[in-house]
């Protein structure tokens, strides 16, 4: 995979009040190994900080941001905001335990959606495999994925 | 308000305790580590009870005043608030909040001396407090309280904070105050490879000791393979008398498993007991307990009580008959402390300390696994290998030499491309090494509550299967 010509880009980190950085190593690890430029912005990244990355990589296919917690909602909130204003167009995906203690899971799922979050993931093993297909849907608009 | 420095010293002198380095020096000479808990909660009178309730029920030879988060990052206004409105969403005893007069007041009603161990990249309000409420035991240094703990902290901010303490600590060592300054070589407490800490901690150590520390407590995170961890604890003597001045006191110490615990309290007990004899076959002069609660979150005072006494009954001569495999000891440890002196060498041979370990991290000739802060590259991969012992998968870019690399290869025997696609796995599997021991005990304890067919339990079914 490394042999492309241009090497794909991903963002990726961890909510705004999140401080899990294990998984986050291991994703960005999964990812550099299969042939991605990794651009890790790490702990506790508030979505302006995604924004601002994405102005710096336009070329970023997508946006990962990891949630354990259980504060994905919260730390997500400003997204309606900030694409409102022109910010972070690019497909958002969300992953982790997004429905830790007594969130319900669905309705987890359905409030992140409701932001505008495009994508969530419950298996980091997915990633790639979401990113293939977002990548072949993108190169071929007409073939509904 | 403080008070005086002489005062300060007046109380620290006339003090009737026995003093963190006497404790230590006494287990040190009888061989046999002391245990102590970690312990703090956010209101002063819970704080008072839960250390004479530990001292009373489980006499450890050093007691604890963990700090909260808030005051940690030097948020002493959100601390008091927080303080004033529910003391228990405080995960910690704020120190600077309550003030000297009352960490004197803990002080004094213990007869154990009391460490402040905490987390701070920046912890000179709070080592001030300390000093003042007569406590000279401090853990902490400018890599290992700060990569693990705050996303970006610079290196250069936090080794000047940490000097600054530790020159203090050289000014009260000429008065006569011996101040224990505990490394924290445990970092990320997630599959850190033992030259990675103990690296950290020859490193800070040595600034510790330029800048006029005397004594060091070097802290070392089981791993959980037996001859692993004490070829590193054995190490630590051999690599102060190495890389540090004569005039300062070395103590090896061993924190108990520190990443992810079985639920089960049986199974969280054996921990608990094997960390303690590794402490004391390791030499250790303290060990860090753990709790049977440890999986659930901050332990009760009962669950504290009990793992300090399961951890000291591991430290009688009750187990002294338990031996170990003692060529594969001195093999790791051969290998270990070469690693480390690849590590620090290089570092220590330049003229600016602090710049050059600044320089280390930043171009990744230092490194620490799964870092939360920026100032850490992070590339460096560690993998457990058959024995379950820690070693490096991807030395990123550490300045290991050729049979250095070759031995963690040789190690790990891994097929790499098929390990690739299993990476995140097979690491989540390394991370959880100890849950795996739980669910074979649980497995087994099933096995042997429904033994035959005859049992129409839930059980039964599963057991059946699982008869050996």
């Amino acid at each position: 995979m490394s042999s492309r010509k241009t090497q794909r880009t991903v963002i990726i980190g961890v909510a705004r009040s999140d401080a899990h950085a294990v998984a986050n190593h291991l994703i960005a690890m999964r990812l550099r190994e299969a042939g991605f430029c990794v651009v890790n912005l790490g702990v506790c990244t508030p979505l302006e900080d995604f924004a601002d990355a994405l102005v710096a990589h336009p070329d970023a296919e997508a946006v990962l941001i990891g949630s354990l917690n259980g504060h994905a909602y919260e730390d997500l909130r400003d997204l309606p905001a900030l694409r409102a204003a022109g910010r972070l167009h690019c497909p958002l995906i969300v992953g982790g335990n997004l429905s830790v203690g007594s969130h319900k899971d669905g309705d987890e799922r359905e409030r992140l959606l409701s932001l505008g979050v495009d994508h969530i993931l419950d298996e980091a093993d997915q990633i790639p495999l979401l990113l293939d297909l977002l990548h072949a849907a993108r190169a071929t608009p007409l073939t509904g994925v | 308000m403080l008070p005086p420095w002489t005062e300060t010293m007046q109380y620290i002198r006339k003090s009737p305790k026995r003093a963190p380095v006497e404790v230590l020096r006494a287990a040190a000479a009888r061989g046999r580590p002391v245990v102590q808990p970690r312990c703090g909660v956010g209101g002063h009178d819970e704080m008072r009870t839960l250390l004479t309730t530990l001292e009373r029920r489980a006499r450890p030879g050093i007691l604890t005043i963990t700090i909260d988060s808030f005051t940690r990052l030097k948020q002493f206004r959100t601390a008091a608030q927080t303080l004033q409105r529910e003391p228990a969403d405080l995960n910690g005893y704020p120190l600077v909040t309550h003030g000297w007069r009352r960490g004197r007041e803990l002080n004094e009603s213990v007869d154990a001396p009391i460490e402040v161990r905490h987390g701070s990249p920046d912890p000179r309000e709070l080592f001030a407090v300390s000093l003042a409420s007569g406590f000279t035991s401090f853990e902490g240094g400018g890599i290992d309280y700060n990569l693990p703990y705050s996303k970006d902290v610079s290196l250069t901010r936090s080794l000047a904070a940490w000097a600054q303490v530790d020159r203090l600590c050289g000014l009260l060592a000429e008065e006569g105050v011996i101040v224990d300054r505990e490394l924290f070589g445990t970092l990320t407490a997630v599959l850190v490879p033992p030259s990675v800490s103990l690296a950290v901690c020859v490193l800070e150590a040595r600034a510790a000791s330029l800048a006029g520390v005397r004594c060091l407590s070097i802290a070392y995170p089981q791993g959980g393979e037996v001859h692993q961890d004490i070829a590193a604890l054995r190490s630590i003597p051999v690599l102060a008398r190495r890389y540090l001045p004569e005039n300062v006191e070395i103590f090896p110490v061993l924190h108990e498993f520190m990443g992810v615990f079985p639920a089960d309290p049986d199974v969280a007990d054996a921990l608990i007991l094997y960390g303690g004899l590794t402490a004391r076959l390791g030499g250790a002069a303290k060990v860090i307990n753990k709790t049977n609660q440890e999986a659930r979150g901050i332990p009760d005072a009962q669950a504290n009580v009990a793992g300090i006494r399961t951890a000291a009954l591991a430290c009688t001569d009750l187990l002294d008959f338990v031996r170990v495999d003692e060529a594969t000891v001195e093999e790791e440890t051969y290998w270990l402390q070469r690693e480390v002196a690849e590590l620090v060498e290089p570092v220590l041979a330049a003229p600016d300390l602090a710049a050059a370990i600044v320089d280390a991290f930043a171009d990744g000739r230092l490194d620490i696994p799964f870092s939360a802060s920026v100032h850490a590259r992070s590339e460096v991969i560690p993998k457990r290998d058959a024995t379950g012992a820690i070693r490096y998968l991807n030395p990123g870019r550490l300045p290991f030499s050729r049979p250095t690399l070759r031995r963690n290869e040789q190690c790990l025997r891994v097929d790499r491309a098929s390990l690739s696609r299993r990476l995140i796995d097979e690491i989540r599997s390394d991370i959880n090494f100890f849950l795996h021991a739980e669910r074979r005990f649980q497995a087994d304890r099933a096995t042997v509550e429904c033994p035959g067919p005859a049992n129409t339990g839930p059980g039964a079914a599963a057991s059946s299967g699982g008869v050996r």
